[in-house]
């Protein structure tokens, strides 16, 4: 097994203290950052996507999963800052005004970061005005949110109608999702994308990166 | 406020009889109980005409309880003809904070549902909490009840109080922390998870011994808590069947044991749970919550027999045409089925056609 399949494969069982050594070990043996990471740890957060999306593992698989990209990340961030790699796009993520889950908000910002999405993580019950805030502050190209009420998903439009409202549609693509959200739904206030979980999320927001 | 029990259905007795069977045969693995719960608006839109930040919980418990028992009376009397299996029953709303801040904590309220904090930072945290029944809500809990014990006394109305099953409970206590704890404090876990079993047989003994103060010599007061327990498995709906087996079904089954028999709820974005939580001893009920964009009960039936094993399940439909399509396979197993309805008009209609099945 060579150490991308490697990586992957203690990432995807969650074992963090494994992957930190093992992205350590191939640091140490000159391969080139990028390769590590888009060779080990992205593979191996894609496959337990793909897993979770057909009901193969489950929230604590994907969390542990993540939390193994992490610590991996760590080791490898400053030698990816020296090659000056930068993600591959910037998403602002929030579950809106009036929700407080964030289980779901959580996993999309973990499969993001796994396909190298850097994620503004503005938290729970956010409001629009926020949203708009932190648009002009960090110039994503993705805006991600997430509602699990019925009562709370009328919010997504409100932001929606804010971005609209502060000239700044064009400069995002915006994506929602959550328990009640439905592609329907999605395309009447105006959203880019819908996606049913968070491994779709992810495969939605790379292929807005790479219009 | 509330006429007797008996004058909000055509039959009581009837209705308690026909549910009474069915858990019975649930609890023996024998099928054949179809009954249907007609879901008319007037069930449901008092929730959100009842804003719960209306009220200060240090002063107005007695407000509170009026407005609330208020609604639930006119709910109950807007379809009180309507012969299906709903037994009126009265609970506090207080949103979801109350279902873990009896153990510690506050409670956020909002317009339509309130929030708790998680607050065990650390896993083995709970060691350190005040002995359970000393938190200012679950003394809170117990007046609220008692307020709208005291209205309902008299009319012989049941009372009701579901819970958290011990693993929703400890992953309101932990948060996210807890699908973690799965992996990497498996011990601990099991400790939060018995003393969350332990919390929840305390605060319900405590409810359900109010409850018998006022309801012993009705007739079915104590229907829905006697030798009961109404659980929900909400965070176990996150994870798979061998951590259920593993982690929830222990401590939940600890509780049901106490009570003796109990009644459950999880979600069909889990279906593959039904088959764990009907495994569990003396399972009588069900309620399977279909979620959007999830697969939908109705449409599983043939697999949901089998893997209930008897336990009734309640799921919804959207039409009679799912209800009359499935009846058949339906009456292999026990099942509840709930239809909303626009009016109360459309309600006696559902019945009438789900009589004549």
């Amino acid at each position: 097994m060579d150490i991308f399949n490697e990586i992957s494969e203690f990432l995807q069982k969650g074992k963090a203290k494994d992957v930190r050594a093992l992205v350590q070990q191939a640091l140490d043996n000159n391969i080139p950052p990028q390769e590590i990471l888009t060779e080990g740890l992205i593979v191996g957060m894609g496959i337990i996507g793909g897993k979770f999306k057909r009901n193969e593992v489950y929230v604590p698989e994907v969390l542990i999963a993540a939390r193994a990209m992490n610590a991996g990340l760590e080791i490898l961030r400053p030698a990816l800052a020296k090659d000056n790699i930068k993600p591959i796009g910037k998403a602002v993520i929030c579950t809106v005004k009036g929700d407080m889950h964030d289980i779901g908000k959580n996993l999309v910002k973990m499969m993001l970061e796994g396909q190298g999405i850097e994620c503004i993580d503005l938290g729970v019950d956010v409001s629009a005005d926020k949203i708009v805030e932190a648009i002009i502050e960090h110039e994503p190209d993705l805006v991600c949110l997430s509602a699990l009420l019925t009562t709370t998903m009328m919010a997504q439009k409100e932001i929606i109608d804010a971005i609209k409202a502060a000239g700044l549609r064009d400069k995002v693509k915006i994506m929602v999702g959550g328990a009640p959200v439905t592609q329907a739904f999605a395309e009447q206030i105006g959203a880019d994308a819908y996606t049913p979980d968070a491994a779709s999320a992810a495969e939605s927001a790379c292929m807005f990166l790479k219009e | 406020m509330f006429l007797n029990v008996n004058e909000y259905k055509p039959d009581l007795a009837k209705t308690i009889k026909t549910m009474t069977k069915t858990y019975q045969d649930a609890v023996n693995h024998k099928g054949g109980n179809v009954t249907f719960r007609a879901l008319p608006n007037s069930d449901i839109d008092f929730y959100s005409s009842f804003d719960l930040t209306q009220y200060n919980y240090e002063t107005d418990i007695e407000k509170y309880a009026e407005n609330l028992c208020q609604k639930l009376s006119n709910s109950f009397y807007v379809r009180k003809d309507i012969d299906d299996n709903m037994i009126p029953a009265i609970s506090p709303v207080l949103g979801i904070g109350d279902y873990s801040a009896f153990v510690t904590g506050d409670i956020d309220f909002r317009p339509d549902t309130s929030w708790s904090t998680p607050s065990l930072k650390n896993i083995t945290d709970f060691k350190d909490l005040p002995p359970i029944g000393t938190s200012k809500w679950y003394k809170k809990f117990l007046l609220i009840s008692e307020a709208m014990l005291k209205i309902s006394n008299g009319s012989g109305i049941p009372f009701m109080r579901g819970f958290f099953s011990p693993m929703d409970l400890a992953g309101a206590l932990r948060g996210e922390e807890i699908y973690y704890d799965l992996y990497d404090n498996p011990d601990e876990l099991h400790e939060l998870l018995d003393y969350c079993a332990d919390a929840t047989i305390q605060f319900a003994e405590d409810i359900y011994s109010l409850a018998r103060k006022y309801l012993k010599d009705t007739e079915y007061g104590m229907w829905l808590l006697e030798g009961n327990i109404n659980m929900s498995e909400d965070i176990s709906c996150m994870i798979s069947g061998d951590l259920y087996r593993e982690f929830c079904a222990p401590h939940t089954q600890k509780v049901i044991d106490h009570f003796g028999v109990g009644h459950m709820h999880c979600h069909s974005r889990a279906m593959y749970l039904v088959k764990e939580i009907c495994s569990l001893k003396n399972v009588a009920n069900l309620w399977l919550a279909t979620d959007p964009n999830q697969p939908r009960p109705i449409e599983h039936i043939e697999q949901l027999v089998e893997d209930a094993n008897g336990v009734c399940l309640a799921i919804d439909c959207d039409n009679f045409n799912e209800i009359e399509n499935n009846i058949d396979a339906l009456r292999k197993g026990n099942f509840s089925i709930c239809m909303p309805l626009n009016s109360i008009e459309e309600a006696y209609e559902a019945v009438e056609k789900f009589n004549n099945l």
